[in-house]
């Protein structure tokens, strides 16, 4: 145990929903018989849940601040089928179109911002008008028919990065140059902190824990690298994970090394606290809130992006699988806690579930039901654990 | 020391272990240097090369048995929209039947009706090593690239009761003559006014189906090639006005959203006059209206249907529902299953002479005739169908 906390770190509560990922990942695998984990169904997972996992990322900086936001699969629905429609009426190229898109998202934001913020009307009202506005505005500009987008908008959705130099990696050479990167900034990165590490406190961190870290993470990228880069010639680790993992960096970034992202935390933690410190309350929760909307619009673009036409359904119980994925990922519902990458384990836990059971044949009745047992099961492991450490 | 010389050459072996294995594995037919340098090595390539065996070896196996699967044998997988709604049920229960007997092994799921969840759906049958899938859409449009993934997987899909629009990835349709059905609702609500409502004008609604679904509109344009001549010569009052397809049109076929309509309607419009017919475009909505107008208080009009749902067949049988139209669900299956029979062994489409763009390319189209019921046919209509003649008795 002390040898695992020294490579891990002193909070190993953190890793539970890694360990029952990687449990649920094996156990699948194993149940399948061996049809989970091949190249193209990790390609198929990644392509089919980037939407939700990206709506998870507006969703948690949402709950860190004590909200909820129904409205963000009505506004995915809507600014995408205001794309396909206004893309298809005026001929306009792909960017101009999610352009639009993400401006359409960017005007819901700060609609439901002001509402919140300005007015002070709770989130939850807020954004169940919103929801109730831009599932209905979906239906009457689309007449209630599927409108086709541009077709360069399925490489955002469903496309893979290009193939490129020698045949004898056997492998994708952009998903492979992606993984010696991603190890390689890790290394980086770990090596700085090691060489820096004694010098506020003077004593020096060990070398093996050090060196194992970096072992296992060039271990789990390789492995990753090489599932997503075999597969059949043409395609690679996909697109939308690729904008996927671009915005988790950032939204990483954002969370944990800018003082907006300090603001949320103290927002959701203690609003009036904050307030005393001098932190702009109203504007936290606007830009929040406009974040999410555009976030939703960018989930929207990718969907309709596979499945090659905004639909009058789309968006529809979106934002429950977000919440979901948010809480089990470790969100407090009070506000204040929760992290970008927890929140994105637990949205591969309910990605890999889904998955799993789908391979295996169980249908979606069952397979709704396993996965609220599954948020009621991580959220109350979550709250027995706090009551137990304090 | 000591401990960390062994470290880092531990950490280098590991280093090389992972490397290689990203070399190892290989893309089938690419794979050129299988390294074997270390023990580590070998291990982790043999390993992780059996889940590449696997998937490579799949087309492969795809191809060969589809040149010997005249004898049976194969994976077909058959993904429904949902199950909420009897045809979809029953189309679940005969697929299992009639393709089991075939001797295929088959792989059943239905959607819920959400797009993203039948997307993944068909991503799991293709995984799962289907040489066939055949798909009844939740939204017609939206299954476009994964559709063209089954494509270049070598999966044949072919579409079941509704259209697959927007992609190149599927090799025909199977489905009841769409714009026919609409012709025929529209026959039997005309003959069910003059035998029941006496002398024209007729007082009428119009009610389109879910906007989502391709047929609905051709469902509507059918019936209104019948209908609006004499719309327009008077015989046919279209009392709300409401004659366009998105004005009439019932979101994902909802029953519910479509007494909602009628209600309406008939509060707005009927104070005063009685209502004559309307046209409806499935069982479903049929009983929503009749149970709308027998709450107005109004006489029950002429409605048509289709489905031939066991509810509305008793429905017609009473007499409170005039029509409704069947196609039957067998039918359709059997005929898929033949389609799914000359694939698998080999002799590729059958032909056919109707072909449908779906905005990409011409898909064949194979149709069935579909048959209007009413309380007149409904005993020999049914006849080979045990279940629905039981209803037929009192």
């Amino acid at each position: 145990m002390k040898y695992i906390k020294k490579v891990l770190g002193e909070d190993l509560r953190q890793y539970t929903m890694v360990v029952a990922l990687a449990a649920l990942i094996i156990i699948f695998n194993i149940a399948s018989g061996g049809k989970m984990v091949t190249s193209s169904n990790f390609q198929n997972l990644i392509s089919g849940n980037a939407y939700v996992l990206v709506l998870a990322l507006g969703m948690l900086m949402v709950i860190v601040i004590g909200q909820i936001d129904l409205s963000v699969g009505s506004v995915a629905g809507f600014s995408s089928m205001v794309m396909a429609i206004t893309a298809r009426q005026f001929n306009l190229p792909w960017y101009v179109a999610i352009l639009i898109a993400l401006i359409i998202g960017m005007i819901a934001g700060a609609w439901q911002g002001f509402f919140l913020s300005r007015l002070g009307i709770p989130g939850f009202i807020t954004t169940l008008g919103g929801m109730m506005i831009f599932r209905g505005g979906v239906i009457w500009i689309s007449n209630s028919i599927s409108v086709p987008v541009p077709s360069e908008l399925k490489w955002f959705g469903a496309g893979y990065l290009p193939e490129w130099g020698p045949a004898f990696t056997g492998m994708n050479n952009s998903t492979l140059l992606l993984g010696i990167i991603a190890i390689a900034v890790y290394a980086i990165s770990q090596i700085k902190k090691f060489t820096h590490s004694g010098d506020v406190t003077g004593k020096k961190e060990e070398f093996w824990p050090f060196a194992v870290r970096i072992g296992i993470v060039t271990i789990v990228v390789g492995y990753a690298t090489w599932l997503f880069g075999s597969g059949r010639p043409g395609t690679s680790f996909p697109i939308p994970g690729l904008i996927l993992m671009i915005l988790i960096i950032l939204y990483y970034l954002i969370t944990e090394r800018t003082s907006f992202g300090r603001h949320v935390y103290a927002v959701g933690g203690n609003k009036s606290a904050a307030e005393l410190s001098g932190v702009n309350v109203k504007r936290t929760y606007f830009l929040t809130m406009l974040n999410m909307s555009v976030l939703a619009a960018v989930a929207g673009i990718l969907f309709v992006g596979r499945s090659t036409a905004a639909g009058t359904a789309d968006g529809t119980s979106w934002e429950m699988d977000a919440i979901a994925s948010v809480f089990i990922g470790g969100a407090a519902v009070s506000g204040g806690v929760g992290t970008v990458i927890a929140t994105m384990v637990g949205g591969l836990v309910m990605a890999v579930l889904n998955n799993g059971l789908m391979l295996m044949g169980v249908g979606a009745d069952k397979t709704q039901v396993i996965k609220g047992f599954v948020l009621l099961a991580a959220v109350a492991f979550d709250v027995y654990n706090k009551k137990n450490r304090g | 020391m000591k401990a960390k010389k062994a470290l880092s050459l531990f950490m280098t072996a590991v280093l090389a272990a992972a490397m290689l294995t990203g070399c190892g594995g290989g893309r089938g037919t690419e794979e050129t240097s299988q390294t074997t340098d270390t023990p580590a090595a070998v291990e982790e390539t043999a390993e992780t090369g059996n889940t590449q065996d696997t998937e490579t070896a799949e087309p492969a196996e795809t191809e060969e048995e589809a040149g010997t699967a005249s004898s049976g044998g194969g994976i077909v997988g058959v993904a429904l929209p949902w199950l909420g709604t009897q045809n979809w049920a029953e189309a679940e229960v005969m697929f299992k039947e009639q393709l089991e007997a075939a001797g295929y092994e088959a792989i059943i799921q239905a959607a819920d009706q959400k797009v993203p969840q039948q997307q993944q759906q068909i991503e799991s049958m293709i995984e799962n090593g289907a040489q066939v899938i055949v798909v009844g859409p939740v939204d017609g449009s939206q299954l476009g690239s994964v559709l063209e993934k089954a494509k270049d997987a070598g999966v044949y899909v072919i579409g079941y009761d509704r259209l697959l629009e927007n992609t190149s990835g599927v090799d025909g349709i199977v489905q009841f003559g769409r714009v026919k059905t609409g012709e025929l609702q529209a026959q039997a609500l005309l003959q069910g006014l003059e035998e029941l409502k006496g002398e024209a004008p007729y007082n009428i609604e119009l009610f389109g189906g879910g906007p989502a679904d391709p047929n609905a509109p051709n469902f509507f344009t059918g019936a209104m090639s019948v209908l609006q001549p004499l719309i327009d010569d008077g015989t046919l009052v279209v009392v709300s006005g409401q004659t366009d397809f998105t004005q009439c049109a019932t979101v994902d076929w909802d029953n519910s959203k479509a007494q909602s309509r009628m209600d309406a309607i008939l509060a707005g419009n009927y104070s005063d006059i009685e209502i004559d017919g309307v046209l409806s475009p499935n069982d479903g909505i049929a009983r929503a209206i009749i149970t709308s107008c027998e709450n107005a208080g109004q006489p029950i009009p002429v409605v048509s249907g289709l489905d031939a749902e066991n509810e509305s067949v008793e429905w017609v049988w009473s007499g409170r529902q005039y029509s409704t139209v069947a196609k039957p669900t067998n039918a359709l299956v059997a005929e898929t299953v033949s389609i799914i029979d000359s694939l698998l062994s080999g002799n590729g489409m059958p032909a056919t002479e109707v072909t449908a763009n779906n905005g990409v390319i011409d898909v064949p189209v194979y149709e069935l005739p579909p048959v209007v019921v009413t309380k007149d046919n409904a005993k020999e209509v049914f006849a080979d169908d045990p279940d629905r003649l039981a209803l037929l008795t009192d």
